[in-house]
């Protein structure tokens, strides 16, 4: 027996690890090219392959894009477009999620005649396309005096993330016995006594999934922004389009790059940090308490 | 003096056909310890649900020392709940888990502090105060489950099959502890079971209920030696009571039923004189296993008792005595039979029938015949 575990080396296995490995390339490399170009000087793009180290590093792309680069008629950089997008996600991902939750807790604790179709309709929200939204979304943000605002923008990012944090939050506490409500209930604990301090609390695995899920989306989103920002207020997203799409002289493909960079930097940080947190969610059960 | 009266408590969920509880009477003395039992879905969780309040009632009242409650809010009727489930708060400690409800109420800090560590102490469970339930073995879930019920002093505890998710020498263990623990606090309990042991054993009255109708109220001695229908008469007592339709016969010693074994052979059993009026009429013979068994020679003396050679069809060891299976009239009945003097199957055996405890129904209601 020990001796079928010790020998590993498998043709399978190889196999399996050259396929991954396959895959990591080709999802990495994109990424690697854009790294080394963010390096490099625009002399050095043009003379050197895609995929050659720069020959002198320097970071004159990124404080660039950061501060310098032309996005439309004003030359600032993406800086403020960053600080937008941060203003923009922070309040939608934390009101979306913690909305969700409370959503998901009576639909799935309190149920009311008619809890169900109220869930499948809100199900329903997950699949509207964004395109769909857009006029009537512009409509209602006028009446609100909204239109262009970052609150606006907030607005519409939790109007349409509320559809999936209740998905979430609903099925996570569908699994939760009623039991403990009724302990709860018992114990003399209100509806909102309950929610704060009896199913929050259990919620960490799920609500890292909803902050993740959400601050992709809402950090990522172009089309919202695009559509219902202008100039001061515009997300980073869209910044970083009018960046690349602005042609004053030669095309400065670092800047490009290190702008994209920045524009990423906020998910990719959220996957490595909060991602860890998550799989330590899931498994917080069996953890010493 | 009763503490909790449930008046004609009914129950039908919303968009549900048929009424859950049809009318339950029920009056529980102070300090009572009452066991519910019936067959699964007959209402009993329900019963308990509403006597917490966490389910609405749809008709009747219920009332706990003098005060109606059936209005009230579960946190304002001072009702305490052990769930099957244990439903123990998972991100809590035990001693968040036993604090929170006292927390809540508003209890000063050292006084909660004094009450954990009562009920910890009382249920033996001071070692586990910091640990988070998952660490806890079922048992020891079991216990804080009950501490948690215990730390609030109601007025009245409700356990809904508390033990059923345990092991079978585990349960027991903790059923003597339930039995104790009631002995020394005398308070008032409702308990739900499946088990028929733990129904007779920790019950001062058992309540019987099937299809949300109360069946028998009573000890568990009036419960088990006078079933008030066929159905009560069924469901307790393990292995169950045996029924023999059949035709009360009158002869120069008396009244008497015949029945007949597997091979033809008939026996004449003599029956009470209270069914004088049953002479020639069917009626069922309810019979169980106890009453069926070796022939010893003091209560062969006695009236009502007669012997006779059966074919033994199954036996089955229980350890203490043998359950043997013999067939009168075409149905399995039930004997108990003394360990010490083994029958094997498909001999013969001289079994003796005392009709002395024996019970008979009208065929028509299915209610006992009662003497009188
Ligand atoms: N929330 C509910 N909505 C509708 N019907 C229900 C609900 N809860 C229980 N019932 C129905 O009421 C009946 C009684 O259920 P209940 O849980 O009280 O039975 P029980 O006696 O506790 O059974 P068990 O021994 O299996 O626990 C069942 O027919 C069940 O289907
Ligand atoms: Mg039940």
């Amino acid at each position: 027996m020990t001796d079928v575990v010790r020998r590993g080396v498998r043709p399978s296995r190889i196999a399996i690890y050259g396929v991954l490995l396959l895959a990591c390339l080709v999802y990495l490399i994109p990424l690697i090219i854009m790294l080394i170009t963010s390096f490099k000087t625009p002399m050095d793009i043009r003379s050197s392959n895609l995929l050659a180290l720069p020959t002198d590093w320097t970071t004159i792309g990124w404080t660039k894009a950061w501060a310098e680069a032309c996005t439309g008629v004003q030359c600032e950089g993406v800086k403020g477009f960053f600080w937008n997008s941060f203003k923009m996600a922070v309040p939608a991902v934390l009101i979306s999620t913690l909305l969700g939750a409370f959503n998901g807790y009576v639909l799935s604790k309190w149920k009311f005649r008619g809890a169900d179709l109220m869930f499948g309709m809100l199900l329903f929200g997950c699949f509207v396309p964004f395109q769909v939204v857009l006029l009537p979304m512009a409509q209602t943000l006028g009446m609100l005096g909204m239109a262009n605002t970052t609150p606006g923008l907030v607005l519409v990012h939790v109007t349409y993330g509320v559809a999936f944090t209740t998905l979430f939050f609903r099925n996570y506490y569908v699994a939760i016995p009623d039991a403990l409500i009724k302990a709860a209930r018992l114990d003399g604990a209100g509806f909102f006594t309950i929610f704060f301090r009896i199913l929050l609390p259990m919620s960490t695995p799920i609500i890292m999934v909803s902050l993740i899920w959400q601050f992709t989306q809402i950090w990522n989103d172009f089309l919202f922004g695009v559509v219902f920002s202008s100039g001061e207020s515009q997300p980073i997203t869209v910044a970083l389009n009018n960046l690349v799409n602005t042609s004053t002289g030669v095309k400065e493909y670092n800047v490009d790059m290190a702008a994209a960079m920045i524009a990423a930097l906020p998910t990719l940080v959220v996957y490595i940090v909060a991602g860890k947190y998550f799989i330590r969610g899931l498994t917080a059960g069996s953890e010493k308490g | 003096m009763s503490q909790l009266e449930l008046r004609d408590i009914r129950k039908t969920y919303p968009g549900a056909h048929d009424e859950t509880l049809k009318g339950i009477n029920i009056d529980v003395a102070s300090g009572e310890f009452l066991t519910l039992v019936g067959p699964s879905g007959c209402g009993k969780s329900t019963l308990m649900s509403s006597i917490a309040g966490l389910e609405a009632i749809t008709g009747g009242s219920m009332v706990v020392n003098g005060v109606d409650i059936s209005a009230m809010e579960p946190r304002d009727r001072d009702i305490a709940m052990v769930f099957q489930s244990y439903a123990l708060y998972p991100t809590k400690s035990v001693r968040e888990n036993i604090a929170f409800g006292l927390k809540i109420r508003g209890m000063p800090k050292d006084d909660i502090e004094r009450e954990v560590e009562r009920v910890a102490d009382l249920l033996q469970i001071s070692p586990l105060l910091d640990k988070k339930p998952a660490r806890l073995s079922g048992g020891q879930q079991q216990r804080v489950a009950m501490g948690r019920a215990l730390a609030r002093r109601p007025k009245i505890y409700l356990f809904d099959e508390p033990l059923s998710n345990l092991d079978a020498k585990l349960r027991v263990e903790m059923r003597t502890e339930i039995k104790k623990l009631h002995q020394r606090l005398k308070t008032t309990v409702v308990y739900v079971t499946h088990d028929q042991i733990e129904a007779m054993t920790l019950a001062d009255r058992i309540a019987v209920l099937k299809d949300g109708e109360l069946q028998q109220l009573g000890t568990p001695k009036e419960v088990y030696d006078t079933p008030e229908n066929l159905f009560v008469a069924g469901f307790i007592g393990s292995p169950s009571m045996s029924f023999i339709e059949l035709e009360i016969e009158r002869s120069e010693a008396g009244l008497s039923v015949t029945v007949e074994g597997s091979d033809g052979r008939k026996l004449s059993l003599p029956v009470p004189d209270y069914l004088a009026n049953w002479v020639g009429k069917r009626v069922i013979l309810g019979i169980r296993p106890e009453h069926i068994s070796q022939p010893d020679n003091i209560k062969s003396e006695h009236s009502l008792v007669a012997s006779g050679s059966l074919t033994v069809e199954v036996t089955e060891p229980t350890g203490p005595d043998i359950i043997a299976v013999i067939r009168l009239n075409g149905i399995d009945v039930h004997c108990r039979l003394d360990a010490e003097h083994p029958v094997n199957w498909g001999e013969d055996a001289e079994l003796m029938f005392d009709m002395n405890k024996v019970v008979f129904f009208d065929p028509a209601t299915e209610k006992r015949i009662r003497p009188n």
